[in-house]
């Protein structure tokens, strides 16, 4: 819409222009109808900034705001709105930087998430088979619980393919079972979780 | 407190569960059944040496006893006897695993040979199926000086429960093999 | 050759000073139920089973290999000419297998008891029953020197001296007293057919407390299920590659001599 004014007003210098000839009175009658138009415009223009209703980007609005304000106006209103759009950036700005840093800082977070090796719950299941002595599973055992949104989650063992399984277990019980059982025979064959990322329920096959 | 949980929670299914109706299983399960039942017995070797061994503190033997317990029937007996008497003596699951851990050596190896033989399962009156699997156990005791003071091999036949159990976990069915060692009868071999 | 085939790939276990040959433990026939699957040829040297429909299962060529080592090789009774002949009949064309399931096969299991607090020696013996779902041991008969000794088989003589006349009923059996007053010789009075049920004399004594189990002292299994053949398969507890359940005792038995045998085993 204000793309329409924009183009209106061009053609209406350009008209000017042409007709800038035509005589003194009729000029001074186009400068004044002119002005009109650029002080409207230049009104309507803030008060879209001012509103939240702009088109423009940030920067094009700090530009226009600019524009407006070397312009050679002379009005207490719009001067008003110069002021209440100028603050307006001025917030919009800040408001951009917090969330390009937020942005910048979850971004580090995450590369710094990923760079931590990660221990899986199968490489648990190794680390607990492999343990060199029974106080260093048992801290394995602890570690790995966190992965579990209870001790007492349940475990299903699967023995075939025909959908047979062993007596279900938990969590804690079959952790302690790699214990003393020193070997890691099983791999994950599904998980589910719950809203925290926390197994509820796990089912192992046979590697 | 874990095994009282465990205890309660398969109670709790077990409501759910229904016994499957005469079946007979095909080669391929019967393998993964049999399998399923020689690990229990493997289980149970290395939780034999587990308490057997004097590096274990106590509180994780006494961990382990109760594992054991789990893995048996809860009336299932043992029955010792050695080359010099013919006499059985019975003992309780748990009865023989403290003795294990009260024996006067300063050292002791139990050393469990590969072989394992698994007999046929037959089907009892109930329908549960019963089997037998023997191994073949050294044990060692040593002195404080290191001396070898006792040995004797062992010949172990090790009863297997196996029963079809059905349960409802997470809204879904899930049928299972209910395998549980029974009684154990421990014998001396020449060897 | 047998035993190199059963010998190969055991492996031997040095533990300390002494060395245990695990083949002894491969070889050895370590249940009944292994006793069963090497006699029919149904499991491999490390007792891995063989599938129904291959070609070893049964392999009677396979069989007549093996049998050899069921048999106890020290005893001249289990280790000859008759062995040799039950191996040819068994491995025939004609079906000889053993089963499970298959009846006439008996327990008999040595067990020392308290009877009026000192200690006996009793066997019990036990056959497979199936029921319901499965099957399970029961008690066909027990042997107790006592019982016998009580129902003697007497000799004919005397035997004859003991009896009610034909015409006890016209005097309204006053005359029966005789037969009570002397014990030994009760069962006289009995009818022909009558046997001894030492079952039921073996119940009666538990029940009234005389006799309490202590423990059981060897087990051996009395075998009927192959044609004629009676076999006896003891526990040889010894090391070498001859050792475990084998037969002990081989018998060939006339069709008649077979049902008289049976009976003692279950008689009824």
């Amino acid at each position: 819409m204000r793309n329409i004014g924009k183009v209106l007003f061009v053609s209406l210098i350009a008209l000017f222009l042409i007709g800038g000839t035509s005589s003194c009175n009729s000029k001074k009658k186009m400068l004044k109808q002119e002005y009109e138009m650029k002080l409207q415009q230049a009104k309507d223009d803030l008060n879209a900034i001012i509103n939240d209703q702009s088109d423009l980007t940030l920067d094009q609005q700090i530009a226009r705001i600019e524009e407006i304000s070397n312009g050679d106006f002379n009005d207490p209103e719009l001067n008003e709105l110069i002021e209440y759009a100028k603050l307006y950036v001025k917030l919009a700005e800040e408001e951009k930087l917090k969330e390009e840093r937020r942005a910048e800082e979850e971004r580090l977070r995450m590369e710094e998430l990923n760079n931590i090796p990660k221990t899986s719950l199968e490489d648990y299941f190794g680390k607990i088979a492999g343990a060199s002595s029974i106080s260093s599973a048992n801290s394995l055992i602890n570690e790995a619980l966190e992965l579990f949104a209870s001790p007492d989650a349940i475990v299903l063992i699967r023995i075939n393919s025909f959908g047979d399984y062993d007596r279900p277990t938990t969590a804690v019980e079959y952790l302690n079972y790699l214990k003393d059982s020193k070997e890691a025979k099983m791999r994950i064959y599904e998980a589910k979780y719950d809203d925290n990322n926390k197994i509820t329920e796990l089912e192992l096959i046979k590697k | 407190m874990k095994r009282i949980f465990l205890a309660v929670l398969m109670g709790v299914f077990m409501l759910a569960s229904t016994e499957v109706k005469a079946q007979d299983i095909s080669p391929e399960r019967k393998q993964a059944i049999d399998s399923l039942a020689l690990e229990k017995v493997r289980d149970l070797s290395k939780y034999i040496k587990i308490v057997g061994s004097k590096d274990t503190p106590w509180s994780e033997a006494n961990r382990v006893i109760e594992r054991v317990e789990e893995l048996f029937a809860p009336d299932a007996e043992i029955g010792v006897s050695s080359l010099s008497s013919q006499k059985i003596n019975y003992y309780s699951v748990r009865k023989y695993l403290e003795r294990l851990m009260r024996l006067n050596y300063d050292k002791v190896e139990i050393e469990w040979y590969n072989i394992e033989y698994v007999s046929d399962l037959q089907r009892q009156p109930d329908g549960t199926y019963v089997g037998v699997i023997t191994i073949f156990q050294t044990f060692k005791g040593y002195d404080k000086e290191g001396r070898l003071v006792y040995k004797d091999t062992t010949k172990k036949d090790i009863t297997i429960y196996v029963k079809r159990k059905e349960t409802q976990i997470g809204g879904r069915l899930i049928g299972f093999w209910d395998v549980l060692l029974g009684d154990m009868r421990v014998k001396e071999t020449t060897h | 050759m047998l035993i190199i085939f059963y010998h190969a790939d055991c492996q031997t276990y040095s533990i300390s000073n002494n060395i245990i040959d695990e083949s002894d433990f491969y070889m050895m026939t370590k249940q009944m139920s292994q006793f069963f699957s090497r006699f029919n040829n149904e499991e491999d040297q490390y007792g891995v089973k063989y599938q129904p429909d291959s070609p070893e299962y049964r392999d009677n060529k396979r069989r007549a290999e093996i049998l050899p080592i069921l048999f106890d090789s020290e005893n001249p009774r289990t280790n000859g000419k008759l062995r040799d002949m039950f191996i040819a009949d068994v491995t025939s064309d004609e079906e000889h297998y053993m089963e499970f399931l298959g009846g006439e096969w008996f327990a008999e299991v040595s067990a020392t008891f308290l009877w009026k607090n000192k200690p006996v020696s009793i066997s019990l013996i036990l056959t497979v029953e199936q029921e319901n779902l499965g099957s399970k041991w029961v008690l066909t008969n027990v042997i107790f020197t006592e019982f016998n000794k009580m129902f003697p088989s007497g000799e004919m003589a005397e035997r004859e001296k003991h009896f009610l006349h034909p015409m006890s009923h016209e005097l309204d059996f006053f005359n029966i007293h005789k037969a009570f007053r002397n014990p030994q010789y009760i069962e006289y009075y009995s009818s022909k057919n009558y046997y001894p049920d030492y079952l039921t004399l073996f119940f009666y004594e538990i029940k009234n407390g005389n006799l309490t189990f202590e423990n059981v002292d060897a087990v051996k299994f009395h075998i009927f299920q192959i044609g004629n053949w009676y076999f006896e398969v003891s526990w040889f507890n010894r090391t070498g590659h001859n050792a475990g359940w084998l037969i002990s005792n081989l018998i060939y038995l006339k069709d008649e001599e077979k049902t008289s045998l049976l009976k003692f085993y279950q008689p009824k």
